[in-house]
């Protein structure tokens, strides 16, 4: 066990290094990153902030209740441009070229080496705004001892269902040959789980919440956060990542029968 | 070859390799401008029928949801068009064929655009017509609607020769994606695509109007529903200054990235 553990976590330390040398090769690229993501930071948190200069609620929340759930799905997506992200637009290359043979070969989980082998440094370092508003709207909120011991867990846990979910849609590009519309889709799931469940109404709420459950992503976490006594969506959301993690094992496999080794 | 049948044999390989993969075309133009109105369309809902608003800034909940319809009608019509291939054909040196063909590069990229627009059009008009007998669109008259399509489809040859000019930055940069997510990124949060824009500050307002943001969702959607209260003539005048700045900067990119050039690959 520990020393495949050991094993991983120097392939992984090997990535992040290449990862960091590409980077730095690239430096204009660099920057332009880093601003994209403060141009989405902002435009996301100053849509919500302009829609409260003209209402006091929305649902059962209030402006501060609202922005620290934004803030929640920012953080989650940090994490997820930081280390998944790239990630995604590279299998779909792998898929079309036929360069997964050679990732095939790799002694290595071929699902590591293809979704944890690219992350974005510029995006790691931009950290302090998504986890500032995250903590300053949570200070706002007045979350309690245990709600701020359990944030960093629960938004990793956000990020694994999220990841899974797209990880699992991303196996449709073994049977597409042109995989960039599977990646944009990916982003509307994105796009869906922004907002908080109680927005959606009848069939789209059950719909993205049983079928493609992108609503407990987010709103599972902040509902527990508020009020502990909500804890039922988090045994969802386990519920939906153990159910997501067999469809992938599942897909995989099916898809790895469906692919032709172009060029090779 | 006369230039006409040159631009006229673009257009129809174009409009063959755009439905080659028709749920990539699904996914990549017609997804996210849906997905992003039943965004919209859940989100304004909220607010009004569970707070029991009646009007925000001048909009009903009918009114709100009509502008966000229009909305996804300007988002078919003309803002789909992205300069991906036109990058990568840059940094793949694939452009080297178009320094010797007869038919240069720009007008082989304005080529797809157009076959591309003539997709959009055939979209958005299904769309109108779907909205409309559903009863969803009301009160439009047919001079409003060719009025906004006019306009969009002007607003839809800024978009495309403003994604020609980011494709163009392929020249210095190994990825232009970035740009490009910006540009949507800023468009779509000062444009109107979410808010209209009555809800944004007044001194945000004031700098906007000079900028070519508001031409792109909230002034032919306004067309559309006819009620735009600003002077289209002006609305003109600075998307057309916007249009010849882009297309000016674009020439100019072109030539000095050309100096730049390496044929990669050749």
């Amino acid at each position: 066990m520990f020393p495949t553990l050991r094993r991983y976590l120097a392939v992984y330390r090997m990535f992040v290094s290449n990862c960091f040398a590409a980077a730095s090769s690239y430096r204009l690229h660099f920057v332009l990153l880093i601003v994209m993501d403060q141009l989405f930071y902002g435009s996301l948190l100053g849509s919500v902030d302009f829609i409260f200069d003209h209402v006091a609620r929305i649902g059962a929340w209030d402006r501060a209740h609202f922005m620290f759930f934004i803030a929640f799905m920012l953080a989650v997506d940090h994490l997820h441009m930081t280390f998944v992200s790239e990630s995604f637009w590279d299998f779909s290359f792998d898929l079309r070229t036929g360069r997964l043979d050679f990732i095939l070969l790799r002694p290595l989980n071929t699902l590591f080496s293809i979704f944890a082998r690219l992350i974005r440094p510029a995006t790691m370092i931009n950290f302090f705004i998504p986890w500032g508003f995250l903590i300053y709207f949570g200070r706002v909120v007045e979350l309690s001892l245990l709600s701020w011991l359990f944030l960093f867990p629960l938004v990793v846990l956000a990020l694994l269902l999220l990841t899974a979910i797209e990880i699992c849609f991303s196996m449709l590009m073994f049977w597409t040959i042109e995989a960039y519309g599977i990646n944009f889709l990916r982003m509307q799931l994105q796009q869906i789980a922004r907002w908080p469940e109680f927005i959606y109404q009848g069939f789209a709420r059950r719909f993205f919440t049983l079928m493609i459950p992108v609503l407990l992503v987010g709103s599972a976490p902040v509902h527990f956060l508020f009020d502990p006594r909500q804890w039922l969506g988090l045994v969802w959301m386990l519920l939906a990542l153990l159910v997501v993690s067999g469809l992938i094992a599942f897909f995989w496999r099916w898809g790895l029968r469906s692919y032709e080794s172009a060029s090779s | 070859m006369t230039e006409w049948a040159k631009w006229w044999a673009t257009i129809r390989i174009s409009w063959t390799k755009q439905l080659a993969y028709k749920l990539n075309l699904l996914l990549l133009v017609i997804g996210p401008t849906l997905v992003f109105f039943f965004v919209k369309y859940s989100l304004w809902t909220a607010i009004f029928r569970v707070e029991g608003i009646t009007t925000i800034q001048g909009y009903d909940l009918a009114g709100m949801l009509h502008y966000q319809i229009w909305a996804m009608i300007v988002g078919f019509l003309a803002q789909g068009y992205n300069s991906m291939n036109l990058a990568e054909d840059i940094r793949l040196g694939r452009i080297s064929s178009y320094l010797v063909y007869p038919f240069g590069f720009w007008p082989y990229q304005t080529a797809s655009f157009i076959a591309f627009q003539g997709l959009q059009i055939i979209v958005a008009a299904i769309s109108f017509v779907i909205l409309a007998a559903s009863g969803l669109l009301v009160d439009w008259h047919l001079s409003q609607v060719l009025l906004g399509t006019g306009f969009s489809l002007l607003m839809g040859v800024f978009w495309y020769q403003t994604s020609y000019l980011i494709g163009l930055a392929a020249f210095w940069l190994e990825e232009t994606w970035v740009l490009r997510v910006m540009f949507l990124t800023v468009a779509q949060f000062l444009s109107g695509a979410l808010l209209p824009l009555e809800i944004y500050p007044a001194w945000l307002l004031a700098i906007l109007r000079w900028t070519p943001f508001p031409y792109l969702t909230f002034t032919p959607v306004k067309i559309f529903m006819g009620t735009y209260q600003g002077s289209l003539s002006e609305a003109l005048a600075v998307l057309l200054f916007w249009l010849a700045l882009v297309s000016w900067a674009s020439q100019i990119t072109w030539r000095r990235g050309l100096r730049l050039y390496t044929a990669a690959g050749m």
